[in-house]
């Protein structure tokens, strides 16, 4: 796989970069403008994971937070600051459901895969690289069996480990383990062509 | 086109590691692995780049814009309160200045940060606490430093033996008098200045230490509800509505959890029981036997809630009942029936 250099990334990711940098010196107006880029894209991820949109309130000013305070210690990677705060806000949701001790009726929304690409983006908002990120992605879940796409959301989306998605689905450890691993390598192609095709 | 792994056997517990779904042991013994194999390790991360994008995936869920908005505020003004720069040690008295509008605006913070799990808030008032509390441990340091700062003079005031000498240019005495007056002045005003800051700081800290008192009460019935929660919307519990046995309008609902054999009972409109009686509350087993699940008194208001816990099968409560007894209960019901429901079966 080839290293991301610098030059891979649009001017969008660096806008990106250039806000980060000017949030680890203090300046919160950087954080506002971090905030507008990409709170639809964070809310979608903690509402998917949390349901409520008052704990959604607080996971999406936590992870904002989170970002204000580690915006020095940020490493660039190909999937940018995006993917930076959707993980952030992954980690803080699943947290907080667990802490719940149970898992939401909400959460049983599916990834939108089946939906088409791009209808519901928030995409004013969205830089152009992620946005074809995301279509990507849907693209790549819409075509995996039924059962791959499943077990991947609900590792991913639920924090659901393989023998509780064994027992949940009914399943053999060893064919979770199975459509994890397959499904996971399929994303990861449909994303290496994006990353290749740059 | 995808790299082979070092150890293919491996792929995969990388690939559930890279979506956290591995479990316990087998976890333990890939982290054991990947601390020795660097190849694994690039492709677990390579993996874990890939589940990323999963999260990008989520379905388009736009905040409401007059959240959105007030979030923004709080948000902001929450990141400027914490700035890390502001806090440079070294000049004391500006230094309790922005703390302290920060401090009290702090425990407010922390107030409306309950319900997250508060993983920064609190040490940053923590922070701010020792920011403040620092001048008291030198209070005589301070304010004197404060004064050869601000009026260099304490070397004029000194001079007064110098008085006589230059009587004849009077005018020019005056300065070190005035300079001493006015130091004098700066010194009172340093002194009522820092009397002021010991007076503020105390309440301060007064106010941070109630803050953190409700703050752990308010964490502590959190704890509690989310412990009844969790018993009463587990996928396997049970409900069993009960209906009022008398004219008065008691009710009561049961909430039964067989899987963690945890009871929670809620009940309303119960009429208060007179001294040395209580209400007790049984499960009726199918084959009628009658277990205590418990006495209790209801508050004021007639609400009462009682969680037990007790192992019984799934198919083994025919219903659920409470009575009025002697106050301890009895090992058998006595007394009138008060409520009761029969345990439905799914």
């Amino acid at each position: 796989m080839q290293d991301a250099p610098s030059t891979v990334h649009p001017p969008a990711a660096n806008a990106d970069a250039a806000l980060l940098r000017r949030m680890a010196a203090g300046d919160e107006s950087a954080l506002g403008a971090l905030y507008d880029r990409w709170s639809p894209l964070v809310h979608s991820v903690v509402m998917r994971i949390a349901g409520d949109p008052d704990d959604a309130e607080e996971l999406v000013e936590e992870t904002f937070l989170q970002a204000w305070r580690q915006a020095g210690s940020y490493q660039d990677s190909r999937g940018g600051v995006a993917t930076w705060l959707a993980v952030m806000a992954r980690s803080r949701s699943l947290d907080r459901v667990r802490l719940a001790g149970h898992r939401r009726a909400a959460a049983a929304e599916p990834l939108e895969a089946a939906e088409g690409t791009g209808a519901l983006d928030p995409s004013p908002l969205d830089a152009a690289e992620v946005a074809e990120t995301r279509q990507v992605v849907r693209a790549a879940l819409d075509r995996l069996p039924a059962d791959q796409r499943e077990t991947l959301e609900m590792a991913y989306y639920r924090g659901m480990s393989q023998s509780e998605i064994a027992a949940a689905t009914g399943q053999p450890l060893g064919t979770v383990k199975t459509r994890c691993r397959l499904g996971l390598q399929k994303l990861r192609e449909a994303l290496s062509v994006l990353g290749d095709g740059r | 086109m995808t790299d082979e792994p070092m150890h293919p056997e491996l792929r995969d517990a990388l690939a559930a590691e890279a979506v956290d779904a591995l479990d316990g042991e087998e976890r333990e013994r890939l982290l054991a692995h990947l601390a020795g194999c660097e190849p694994c390790r690039a492709e677990l991360a390579a993996l874990r780049e890939s589940a990323a994008a999963l999260a990008l995936a989520a379905p388009a869920r736009p905040m409401e814009p007059a959240r959105a908005g007030r979030l923004r505020d709080r948000l902001l003004a929450r990141a400027a309160a914490g700035r890390p720069a502001a806090s440079a040690d070294g000049d004391d008295v500006t230094l309790v200045a922005p703390p302290a509008s920060d401090a009290s605006a702090g425990p407010g913070d922390d107030v409306t940060m309950i319900a997250p799990p508060p993983s920064e808030p609190p040490a940053r008032a923590a922070d701010d606490v020792a920011a403040i509390v620092r001048p008291p441990s030198e209070p005589s340091a301070t304010p004197a430093d404060d004064i050869t700062a601000i009026a260099p003079p304490p070397s004029v005031t000194a001079n007064p033996q110098v008085i006589p000498i230059t009587a004849a240019r009077r005018r020019s005495t005056l300065v070190p008098w005035l300079a001493a007056a006015a130091s004098l002045v700066l010194l009172l005003a340093a002194a009522a200045y820092a009397a002021s800051l010991r007076g503020r700081l105390r309440s301060l800290e007064e106010q941070v230490a109630a803050a953190e008192r409700e703050r752990g009460e308010l964490a502590r019935r959190m704890r509690e509800r989310e412990a009844t929660l969790a018993a009463i919307s587990a996928p396997s519990a049970r409900v069993i509505e009960m209906a009022a046995a008398q004219p008065a309008a008691p009710s009561g609902r049961m909430f039964w959890d067989p899987a963690t054999n945890r009871w929670t009972f809620f009940a309303h409109n119960l009429p208060a029981v007179r001294a040395g009686r209580e209400y007790q509350l049984w499960l009726v087993t199918a084959d009628d036997r009658k277990i205590s699940a418990g006495t209790f008194r209801p508050d004021p208001s007639g609400h009462a809630v009682v969680q037990a816990t007790y192992a019984l099968p799934a198919d083994a409560l025919a219903a659920v009942a409470v009575t009025e007894e002697p106050a301890g209960g009895l090992p058998q019901p006595s007394g009138p029936i008060i409520i009761a429901g029969a345990a439905s079966t799914e």
